[in-house]
């Protein structure tokens, strides 16, 4: 605030205006005495006829100060709190709307916070199942491969025997075979000891 | 053909009488009381509803309200806000005055020169006091002009202190030079088309001239009449503001 520099360009003004004014009344009261003067029924300027005056100050007074007890006692006070309601409504609405919009943040935040953490724990998850399904199936072959392994070599001891015991067979066949065709063909009788050893020279020869 | 200064005649409507002084309610204390009666009846229906959202009538007294409170605030700063029902009353008072003299067969109680000053007087003692119970001997540090060269002062403080004395006779003169000015002008254009009227035949067309400019007058009153009552006010809260700050 600066007074001396508000004021002191409106003071100088004031002065022209001022005596300018003065001039008028002069000059309108020197008009309206000369037309007195000159018999018109017009006395001078209402203003200056100084009888009105005391009435003027009286009912100026009891008018300003009946005003100024009513503004100051009713309508400034009724005016000032409609306004310092309304003031203070704003004020709480903002500082509301303030605390909503820090609220919904708050809440956006730990919103993502949930959103990354479940995320996360999903993916944790999947990695686990895949984890332990990849570990049960790993297993799961080992044991079948383990099974087939001793299957398979169950199923060729059974071959291995089966081929020797059709071996032996196959030597008993003949020689039992061999002693039929000699007494169907000749009639002679062969012992059986004699049929192997036959046998066994055969198989030699053709081995 | 009346004088156009005819209309500024105190008439007086009731006889009274106050330790032989003659109080007699006029025509011009009749619109006293109106002005007051008609700006409190209007400032407090306006306000009736109190509104949150302000309709018309509330909006604009509360506009009136804050446009003097900005104005206090702004020229005083926050040593004003005592002051603040004053500074209300005599702008209320005041507009009112100057607008309802607008009205025809009104009575414009500011074009009174012993009204105007009467108000300017009480303002002007009553800001002096205030300055000299605030800084008691201080105050008359407010005729030097602050920085003025060591030579000039004396010449200066004549010249403050002319100014200063001068205050009440400039703030009343303005408001009631105005007053009696515009309703002078409006009078005489009036008479004027009334006469050319009258005149008749040929001329009588020639009314409208003055008649236009009255209506357009009648628009510049209304201008100046709540400019006056600002003004009125304004200074008011400056010569406040020196008295609580001098310089």
């Amino acid at each position: 605030m600066k007074p001396s520099g508000q004021t002191e360009p409106r003071q100088i003004k004031s002065y022209p205006s001022g005596l300018l004014a003065g001039g008028i009344v002069m000059t309108m009261s020197n008009v309206a005495l000369a037309a007195s003067e000159k018999g018109e029924a017009s006395g001078g300027l209402p203003q200056l006829d100084f009888t009105t005056w005391p009435t003027q100050i009286f009912w100026l007074i009891v008018s300003f100060m009946l005003a100024y007890l009513l503004m100051w006692r009713v309508v400034v006070p009724r005016i000032g709190s409609v306004l310092e309601e309304r003031h203070n409504r704003i004020e709480d609405d903002l500082r509301r709307a303030r605390q909503a919009s820090e609220d919904a943040e708050k809440a956006r935040v730990t919103f993502e916070d949930m959103l990354a953490n479940a995320r996360n724990e999903a993916s944790d998850k999947t990695r686990q199942a895949t984890e332990s399904i990849m570990n049960k199936m790993d297993r799961k072959m080992e044991t079948a491969n383990a099974n087939l392994a001793k299957k398979m070599a169950a199923a060729e001891a059974d071959i291995a025997n089966a081929k020797n015991a059709a071996l032996k067979d196959v030597s008993e066949i003949a020689a039992t075979s061999a002693i039929d065709v000699v007494r169907q063909l000749t009639g002679m009788k062969v012992t059986k000891t004699d049929a192997k050893k036959q046998v066994k020279q055969a198989e030699k020869a053709l081995a | 053909m009346h004088s156009p200064v005819e209309q500024f005649t105190i008439k007086s409507l009731m006889q009274l009488e106050l330790f032989g002084y003659d109080i007699s309610f006029s025509n011009s204390a009749l619109f006293m009381m109106l002005a007051v009666i008609l700006s409190t009846l209007f400032l407090t229906l306006a306000m009736r509803g109190r509104q949150m959202v302000p309709g018309r009538m509330q909006g604009a007294a509360e506009m009136m309200y804050e446009f003097i409170a900005d104005m206090v605030s702004g020229t005083v700063g926050n040593e004003g806000r005592p002051y603040f029902p004053f500074i209300f009353t005599l702008f209320v008072f005041l507009l009112f005055g100057n607008m309802l003299g607008l009205i025809p067969y009104s009575y414009t109680f500011t074009s009174q020169i012993i009204v105007t000053f009467v108000l300017a007087l009480f303002i002007f003692i009553g800001v002096t006091l205030i300055a000299i119970f605030k800084h008691g001997t201080h105050f008359l540090t407010f005729f030097v002009p602050p920085g003025a060269p060591k030579v000039l002062i004396p010449f200066l403080i004549i010249i403050e202190v002319v100014s200063y004395f001068v205050r009440p006779v400039s703030l009343s003169v303005r408001l009631f030079a105005n007053m009696l000015a515009g309703h002078t002008m409006l009078k005489v254009f009036a008479g004027l088309a009334v006469m050319i009227t009258g005149a008749g035949g040929v001329y009588a067309p020639g009314a409208l001239l003055p008649f236009l400019a009255l209506i357009g007058l009648t628009g510049l009153e209304v201008l100046v009449a709540a400019l006056q009552a600002y003004v009125f006010t304004i200074l008011t809260c400056m010569y406040l503001n020196d008295a609580i700050h001098l310089h």
